[in-house]
């Protein structure tokens, strides 16, 4: 609300002053006068495209629904010219691949050219002199993106933020701790590991590789999809927990994402982590993969014990680079990296800061990051407005268009959403899903994951197909998507249902 | 860098005329004599790596389902080749030899706490074994209930028999009251004091005294000395591939013989492809930039540009360096550490006893003023004299000689030595 009065101010003080220079000035000479015109011009022509680009974002076969006012009238000011334009955008993003229809930037993230070009200059310092760069540079390197992130997540200490390559391998960090309780009594065979049913895959393993092995047990909970609401998700791991724990089982640690990966769904981490406490579980661990640079990020608000964010994923940096928090306890000060170099002991931030001789830099261009979104109307927090509101739109379009439905309500939506695919495809299982995704890929050049949706008890399958959605697309949005690549996706599935194809008879 | 592009001093023919362009990189002010830490990486092998850098960012998941693999097989398959190993199962790449070490520690823990192995089993390893190596033997093995026995080596050393008399010793003490060696860890090439170990018969040695286990770090090992690790007969052997064969920043092999206990390694960074063998489970790790396990094809390219190719390039290393080592030491009046068959690509030269090297951070402390005064970069070994030895030679410059090397840069080093000591400076002055 403040940036949006301070947003009304700038813009009365900068109308005010421009409508000042038109009055003659005491120079008065013709350039002032000639300069002042060229600006009055580009100011015009730049509301031109901004509006331009909202009228883009409708689509003009939808059905008569053309509401050129959608976006609110407070928002039509216009921008300083400091802000990034499209073309610049364009311009950053340039080297993605012509022609595809790039909507899974969930998947692998993206990095703008300027980031690029940051990262090459930290990776030639270190081929120019490698020993300086170690003992002089590469330390106070992290240091500074560490203390950058403790602030945008609002950690209280710079201390309970270490930078890891990936969220996979802070799940191994976090569960190989639990590995050692096991083996050293503290915690006893059977007591139990929560996780959603939809966890990602490689965390799943990561909890067989450590806990199972080390003699813990594991409790699901399953999660409804489609779902409604926040309260659907909240009651169904209520429920879970507390069947979990039965017979006195003692639960040491749940694993919950923020979001989940396939479905896509915001989960209420907040709501979540409460429960925990209230049923006694040990230690939270939020596995936030997707989050920073797609929903806000407070953790003191959530409150967890451990969260873990990838920076490659929606925060535009090279891969790869993930923050693991981890809130000041005596536990913390027992986790440990699993690659074990000199500084083992010196706390898990410290170690992690070196793993051995590697290429660190991309945990160095977090400031450069800071510098490319604060280019952007509202800063990170503009662009995951703006990518929620667009991928919202995107998807109505899409389910519009093929006569689905989403499959989660769009405030349960990130910057990414759950489409479903039309009945027809017959999508029945993950070999399905990911020979559509080929498909698509090689034979249309779109780019998005397909997730197959079993199901569930009771339902009955076979051969009746009719209106069974079994498939979502799950889009994303990021800054460099048009609606263009959304179209192309519609029309590719419109083709294909038109032609008869099913999963079945694909290659 | 001598006149004539073509020629090295002593007249081969043997050096690429753009070598200068491949290492322009290099910050010319250095006198870059330190190869061994972190390595070294021609231009034609970064531009390629950024092909690599720059596919992925293309279409990341185009790479991820066709490129990706493939290219890592293709590069499993050269270093089969490059080591004479049996199998390409046998070859994992991972980040580096730290990473290695965890793989196989962390199995080792596995095996303690699943009763395999019963507390007070040890690991032996040489003293001179590489800082964070045995900072993981604490955090797998010690913490696990193992015990540690280290092997002192003597330095100066002046031949094979005076190691392998020392490894038998502490073979057999390590066996008394029938306490069982589950796992010797040996260093082909130590990093400090820079050693070439005769391993060969280290690891016969201890398959005769019933070892269960035997991991070899070999850390320099690719492209400075040779490696057949048939021959050499150990369970598992470990080699940077950026610091002696010229790939970027960071990529290793492991090598694990075939045997039922390979399937029981892991990456301790478990992801989707777990319990799918090591080098399946090492070949996707969570998203990261994969690009520098995929130049190898392109390095094998730039050092057949060379005469003898990789082995060429190890041959003209080592006799430059100990030419060098040689040298210094006349000049300042002091000694080789090793004799030169026990040199790599790297030698240990004796530092004047004036200047004072009286612990590890008197050497960093100097190595910091040769760095900001000489603008020489070499690391400097303090080691403890003996009881009763007379002037001792305390400290020693480790010189490493890769293809982008001068003797020019050997000049620059000895000259600020020669200044230091006419100039009365010991360590004791250097600031901290």
């Amino acid at each position: 609300m403040n940036l949006y009065l301070l947003l009304l101010l700038v813009s009365f003080v900068s109308c005010h002053q421009h409508n000042q220079k038109l009055e003659p000035l005491a120079q008065g000479t013709p350039k002032r006068r000639r300069w002042v015109v060229e600006k009055r011009e580009k100011k015009k022509k730049k509301k031109k495209k901004k509006k331009k680009k909202r009228e883009q974002m409708e689509d003009p076969q939808a059905n008569g629904d053309h509401n050129h006012n959608h976006i609110p009238k407070k928002l039509k000011l216009s921008s300083p010219s400091s802000f990034i334009s499209d073309s610049e955008i364009r311009q950053e993003f340039a080297h993605h691949q012509l022609g595809i229809a790039r909507i899974n930037n969930g998947s692998f993230g993206s990095c703008p050219a300027s980031i690029i070009a940051a990262q090459k200059q930290w990776q030639l310092r270190f081929l120019q002199q490698p020993d300086d760069f170690f003992f002089n540079h590469l330390q106070n390197g992290i240091l500074r993106s560490r203390t950058l992130i403790t602030s945008l997540i609002n950690a209280d200490h710079v201390d309970e933020v270490s930078i890891v390559d990936n969220a996979t391998t802070a799940a191994a960090i976090v569960l190989q701790h639990v590995g050692w309780a096991f083996a050293e009594g503290r915690f006893q065979k059977g007591d139990a590991v929560v996780m959603l049913h939809c966890a990602f895959q490689a965390v799943k393993k990561s909890i067989e590789a450590y806990v199972t092995r080390a003699g813990g047990s594991v409790i699901v909970v399953q999660l409804p999809f489609p779902v409604h609401s926040d309260q659907e998700i909240i009651a169904e791991f209520r429920k879970g927990l507390a069947m979990g724990k039965a017979h006195g089982r003692k639960v040491r640690l749940a694993i919950i994402d923020h979001i989940t990966s396939m479905p896509c769904v915001v989960i209420p981490v907040r709501e979540l982590v409460q429960i925990c406490r209230e049923e006694g579980v040990e230690q939270v661990f939020v596995d936030a993969a997707h989050a920073i640079g797609s929903v806000h990020v407070d953790v003191k608000e959530i409150g967890a014990d451990f969260y873990v964010s990838n920076l490659h994923k929606w925060f535009f940096c090279p891969p790869s680079v993930a923050f693991l928090y981890c809130r000041k306890s005596p536990i913390a000060l027992d986790l440990h990296h699993p690659v074990v170099s000199h500084e083992y002991g010196n706390g898990l931030a410290i170690e992690s800061a070196w793993i051995g001789t590697r290429d660190y830099s991309s945990q160095l261009v977090v400031p450069d990051v800071l510098d490319f979104v604060n280019r952007f109307e509202g800063g990170i927090a503009g662009i995951r407005k703006r990518n929620h509101d667009a991928v919202v739109r995107m998807g109505e379009l899409l389910a519009r268009a093929w006569g689905t439905h989403l499959g989660s309500p769009p405030e349960m939506c990130p910057s990414m959403a759950m489409v479903g695919l039309p009945s027809s495809l017959r999508i029945s299982s993950d070999d399905d899903a990911l020979k559509l995704r080929t498909h698509l890929r090689d034979h249309f050049e779109v780019e998005v994951p397909i997730y197959y949706q079993a199901l569930k008890d009771g339902e009955i399958g076979g051969d009746n197909w009719d209106g069974r959605v079994a498939g979502y697309a799950r889009i994303s949005h990021q800054v460099y998507n048009t609606v263009d690549d959304y179209l192309k996706l519609r029309d590719a599935i419109n083709q294909l249902v038109k032609d008869g194809v099913t999963c079945n008879n694909l290659p | 860098m001598a006149s004539d592009d073509h020629h090295i001093p002593n007249g081969s023919t043997t050096t690429p005329p753009d070598i200068q362009f491949e290492f322009a990189h290099h910050d010319p002010a250095i006198a870059r004599i330190n190869n061994g830490s972190f390595g070294s990486c021609p231009s034609s092998v970064i531009s390629a790596q950024q092909d690599w850098q720059l596919k992925w960012l293309q279409q990341p998941d185009d790479f991820y389902f066709n490129t990706l693999k493939p290219s890592i097989l293709k590069a499993r398959l050269i270093i089969r080749d490059l080591i004479n190993a049996d199998h390409v199962e046998e070859i994992s790449i991972v980040d580096n030899a730290t990473t290695a070490a965890a793989i196989v520690l962390q199995h080792v823990t596995w095996s303690f706490l699943s009763s395999q192995f019963q507390p007070g089993d040890a690991a032996i390893i040489l003293h001179y074994a590489y800082g964070a190596v045995k900072k993981s033997l604490q955090a797998y093995v010690a913490r696990a209930g193992g015990q540690i026995i280290e092997v002192k080596l003597p330095f100066p050393v002046n031949s094979d028999e005076e190691i392998i008399q020392e490894f038998r010793k502490a073979l057999e003490l390590g066996r008394m009251n029938g306490r069982k060696i589950r796992l010797a860890l040996i260093d082909h090439i130590t990093s400090m004091p820079s050693v070439v170990i005769p391993v060969k018969e280290l690891v016969k040695m201890c398959r005769e005294e019933d070892v269960d286990q035997i991991f070899v770090d070999g850390a320099h090992s690719i492209g400075c000395v040779d490696i057949d690790v048939k021959d050499i007969g150990a369970d598992y052997y470990t080699s940077n591939l950026h610091k002696w064969f010229f790939c970027p920043p960071a990529v290793a092999f492991l090598y694990c013989k075939k045997s039922d206990i390979l399937n029981q390694l892991h990456h301790p960074v478990v992801s989707h492809e777990y319990g799918n063998g090591l080098a399946i489970e090492s070949s996707w790790i969570g998203t990261r930039d994969y690009s520098a396990q995929l130049v190898v094809p392109e390095v094998m390219d730039f050092v057949n540009r060379f005469d003898g190719g990789i082995d060429g390039i190890k041959k003209r290393n080592h006799e430059k360096v100990v030419e060098m080592a040689i040298m210094l030491a006349k000049a300042w009046g002091t000694h080789l550490g090793v004799p030169p068959h026990m040199c790599s690509s790297m030698a240990m030269v004796g530092l004047p006893a004036c200047l004072g090297i009286f612990s590890h951070s008197d050497g960093l402390k100097l190595r910091a003023y040769l760095r900001d005064c000489f603008k020489v970069e070499v690391p400097i070994y303090h080691r403890e004299p003996e009881k009763g030895e007379d002037s001792p030679i305390t400290g020693y410059a480790r010189i490493s000689h890769q293809v982008y090397n001068t003797v020019e840069d050997y000049y620059k080093f000895r000259d600020a030595v020669n200044k230091l000591v006419n100039d009365g400076v010991t360590c004791a002055f250097l600031s901290d």
